[in-house]
């Protein structure tokens, strides 16, 4: 196996060059499948049929909540893989599960909203609208938590192995990953309850 | 600490939260729809540029010419689909 | 749910399929056990990592399938052949017209280009084996699984009705209440999974491991298309996902998203639906454009003519193709504003598809064509795609198209750009590659004459149905009356489509006769004296492809070492690092499978249970350490020895 010893770590191996490309690439593909979600909500946003509107059940603190967690987790993630860089792999561990704990609290106020939405009379089932809300939602907030349950794996690999080639690669494909599912979150925020809010 | 850090982590951060709350005035402020969109398209696009800049770090590798055209290619797609099936859907309907 | 409602029951053919799977799947067994290949089966290919073992899987399923949807094209045929024939009942018909469609495009064109790239893309740049073969393995049987599920959809429940696009409101719940549609939205779903994943490994592939001195403009024509195609299936194959799932939320959980009610819309369906299945068609026909270029240059004794520019307009093509998708539907209800725009980026793509065809013309100008069973499907499929590309153009035009549209003109047009383009190119590649991997060369003669069969034969089928169109018989009826003055011309096209099953037949019996009696080529690694890297290694290849990394030169590589020009191999032999074989991934398809069945008929808790072990599998893999292994300097020596025929 050739290193190269000027790159970090997980870019050190032919192989991990490989994988995070491929990541890359992935993550494209990602944005097309949230372009094709969006697209779904943009046309069938005026179709509420018989049930509410965005304005009637969408509220701005539950979402701004969201918002600040989410972006937060982003820096967190950030961090961890600067600190990986470094060496630092208590600072990294420590980084990673803030991130993992914030991901959780932005599911819990995710799954409380979807609650509160079926309360008022929203479900999934009611109208067009809602159907495109709650799956664009939903896809996302099940991103998530693939997101949790996988940054779990490599938290436990790093504690187990500590950082090397290996470890140091999935984490840094999982910042990827998670900094991305912020970036649809933005557009979430943004385009969604925002606009529906205005 | 300070290593631990470094300044455009924190920048990039900050700038986030400075361009949520901004994309947040579109609910306070008294201008049209138009405005209120271009704001908002403004501050999500710079949202996501940051997070792709500052905090993927998309341009760090020899790759990162591969990574850009990816990455336009997928919006050059997703803005086609968005805005073609708003245009063939709803705009242009009968 | 009672007995009836799951198995398909009260038609003798199905019977007759039932009792034939049943006998098949007993003679596999019995073969197996028999001829003690268990242990062969599960260790040279269920567990395989191999790229050219993977290929070759996916090319038998790919004429599995082709005998499937050609068996449904024959049916369809002798429905047609006379009028008011009673052969097959309406709800019949409509099962295998949609059952024709979503096989032959997705399971069988689809992995018979998969299938050719797989064995030939890595030959090609002088890799040992894709970025990543572990999901390579993961992509084949995913597909596998989902074509399986869609195929027994005819006898367990029954199949998908509502046409291969499957516009709603047809194909929801409410005019399609049996569980076929639900049979496609999942199998479809699994098999395109599959493809997503191979459609990355492959960009990853040709993007990072071409051999030394292949700069992106040194790559030879068909990993160029093969490139193309895959950024294709990256950016289109999402829409598809979703447009999927949504159907599936739709037909199983009641959601709104294509209802006529509560805010839900239909054509959102079609245009979903488009979005993708456009660029599809351009995934299935850019890597026959790819292999037509291999052929004809390698026929022609000549250098491709216009190399950039054919790369040129198939980067065009790719980004037109995302561009035109609403000339399925000009008659769908959207304005006369948006119908112009598609007509005109829909006439476009004719433009860099004409520079191709003058490109090859001018390849062979002056050249030393070598007649060839590969070569006459290039030849064959020059003349015949051109005069499908110009029907395009006429039903390009959106205000013509209000009168072409749903005839068999549209039928005619798609069967005459599909045939001659991606099976023809298919086949020409199979051909041509065919002694790449097996040793040995498929019996000229006879594949020329059952060319002949499939080349007249198609015209005589298809030809008929343009001007039937245009008399105003609709597609996808199941018959017609007397005095229409159908019935002379549908039974020409139902006799054409039996000279296309001899053709087939004649095909078959090709494979067969060569493996029994063809001469095998004992060492002679380059038997059609081609141009590019795949046949300098050896025939039949070694797991580890090339001994030695090898270096080049220019698009025709081996043709400027036969020129003295240049030398391929120059280093010596070092260590190579190979992947480990692993039988996860068929079982995580096995699981994917079962979970499908379950969804097709709404039996949660099953359905639950079969995606534990997907996640197992899944985390399994993240925590596993596999690093592969490592074949000495020594061993590799021993080996290259054997295959040079200098040791025993």
């Amino acid at each position: 196996m050739k290193l190269d010893a000027s790159q970090p770590l997980e870019y050190r191996t032919e192989e991990n060059q490989l994988k995070i490309l491929g990541f890359w690439i992935f993550l494209g593909a990602e944005i097309v499948l949230f372009a094709t979600l969006f697209t779904v909500y943009f046309v069938l946003e005026n179709g509420t049929g018989n049930g509410p509107t965005g304005k009637d059940i969408f509220q701005i603190s539950g979402v701004l909540w969201e918002t600040f967690i989410l972006l937060s987790s982003s820096f967190t993630i950030g961090i961890a893989i600067h600190a990986m860089r470094m060496g630092m792999k208590k600072a990294m561990m420590t980084m990673m599960t803030i991130t993992l704990l914030l991901g959780l609290a932005f599911l819990g106020i995710e799954i409380y909203e979807f609650f509160h939405y079926v309360h008022a009379g929203a479900a999934i089932t009611t109208s067009g609208f809602t159907s495109a809300l709650l799956t664009l939602l939903g896809t996302h907030g099940a991103h998530v938590t693939f997101g949790l349950f996988w940054g779990l794996a490599i938290l436990l690999q790093v504690k187990k192995h500590g950082l090397n080639t290996h470890t140091a690669n999935k984490s840094f494909i999982f910042s990827l990953y998670w900094h991305f599912l912020d970036v649809v979150w933005i557009f979430i925020f943004s385009f969604v309850y925002l606009k529906g809010l205005m | 600490m300070a290593k631990l850090f470094p300044k455009e982590h924190i920048i990039g951060f900050l700038s986030s939260i400075a361009l949520t709350i901004a994309a947040l005035m579109v609910l306070y402020l008294d201008v049209s729809f138009a405005v209120k969109m271009t704001i908002l398209l403004v501050t999500a696009g710079l949202q996501a540029s940051l997070q792709l800049i500052l905090f993927m770090h998309i341009g760090e590798s020899k790759e990162k010419g591969t990574l850009y055209t990816n990455i336009i290619y997928a919006l050059f797609v997703a803005v086609v689909t968005i805005f073609g099936s708003l245009f063939v859907l709803v705009w242009d309907w009968y | 749910m009672k007995w009836d409602e799951f198995f398909v029951l009260g038609d003798p053919m199905i019977y007759g399929a039932m009792v034939s799977i049943v006998a098949a799947s007993m003679a596999i067994v019995v073969g197996l056990t028999y001829f003690k290949k268990w242990r062969w089966l599960r260790d040279e290919w269920l567990t395989t990592v191999d790229h050219k073992r993977i290929g070759i899987m996916y090319i038998i399923c790919a004429l599995l399938m082709l005998f499937r949807g050609g068996v449904d094209g024959l049916l369809m045929r002798g429905q047609l052949a006379m009028p008011e024939n009673g052969f097959l009942d309406a709800q019949h018909y409509n099962e295998i017209f949609t059952t024709h469609g979503v096989i032959m495009i997705l399971f069988m064109a689809m992995p018979f280009i998969i299938g050719l790239m797989n064995i030939v893309i890595p030959l090609q740049i002088g890799a040992r084996d894709v970025a990543f073969p572990y999901l390579n393995a993961v992509s084949f049987w995913l597909f596998f699984a989902g074509a399986m599920l869609f195929n027994i959809s005819f006898v367990i429940g029954g199949s998908p009705d509502a046409g291969w696009s499957a516009y709603f409101p047809l194909a929801s719940t409410e005019f399609s209440p049996s569980v076929g549609n639900n049979y496609y939205a999942i199998a479809i779903q699994i098999a395109g999974i599959g493809t997503l994943m191979t459609g990355i490994n492959f960009i990853v592939t040709i993007l990072k491991m071409r051999a030394p001195g292949m700069t992106l403009l040194k790559m030879p024509m068909f990993t160029w298309s093969i490139l193309i195609t895959n950024v294709i299936i990256v950016f289109a194959f999402p829409v598809l996902t979703v447009a999927l799932a949504l159907m599936t939320l739709d037909r199983l959980f009641g959601t709104h998203f294509f209802s006529m009610t509560d805010g839900g819309m239909d054509m959102l369906w079609a245009n979903l639906f488009w979005v993708w299945g456009h660029p599809e068609v351009y995934i299935v026909i850019l890597p026959a454009f790819g292999i037509f270029s291999e052929v004809i240059s390698t026929f022609s004794k000549k250098n491709l003519f216009g190399y950039k520019s054919m790369v040129a307009s198939m980067v065009a093509i790719s980004a037109l193709s995302f561009l035109v998708w609403v000339h399925h539907f000009y008659t769908m209800g959207q304005g006369a504003l948006s119908n112009s725009f598609f007509s005109i980026t829909t006439m476009l793509i004719a433009v860099p598809t004409g520079v191709k065809i003058f490109n090859w013309l001018l390849t062979m100008y002056k050249g030393k064509i070598q007649f060839t069973t590969p070569m006459m499907y290039a030849l064959g499929f020059i003349p015949i795609f051109t005069f499908g590309g110009i029907t395009g153009v006429m039903l390009a035009m959106a205000s013509a198209d209000y009168q072409y549209h749903n005839t068999m003109f549209l039928v005619a047009h798609f069967h005459y750009v599909l045939i001659p383009g991606t099976v023809f190119g298919v086949l020409a590649g199979f051909y041509y590659w065919w002694p790449k991997i097996f040793g040995f060369m498929l019996d000229d003669k006879q594949g020329k004459r059952a060319f002949w069969w499939i080349a007249i034969s198609f015209n005589v089928t298809f030809l008929p149905l343009f001007a039937l169109g245009l008399k105003g018989m609709t597609r996808r009826t199941y018959t017609y009356s007397e005095e229409s003055g159908f019935g002379p011309l549908n039974l020409l096209a139902s006799i054409g489509s039996v000279g296309l099953a001899i053709g087939f037949i004649l095909l078959v019996y090709n494979i067969y006769w060569s493996f029994r009696y063809a001469p095998r080529l004992n060492g002679n690694n380059d038997p059609w004296d081609a141009r590019t890297l795949e046949w300098a290694t050896h025939t039949p290849v070694p797991a580890y492809n090339f001994a030695i990394t090898p270096e080049v030169s220019s698009v025709d590589t081996l043709w400027d070492e036969k020129l003295g020009k240049h030398k391929i191999f120059k280093g010596k032999l070092e260590e190579i690092h190979m992947p480990n074989t692993s039988f996860m991934p068929f079982w995580m398809a096995i699981a994917f499978f079962f979970w499908g069945f379950f969804m097709v008929f709404s039996w949660w808790i099953p359905a639950i249970i079969a995606v534990i072990p997907i996640v197992y599998f899944l985390f399994a893999r993240s925590f596993s350490n596999d690093h592969g292994f490592h074949i000495s300097a020594k061993e590799l020596e021993e080996e290259e020895k054997k295959l040079r025929g200098e040791t025993k």
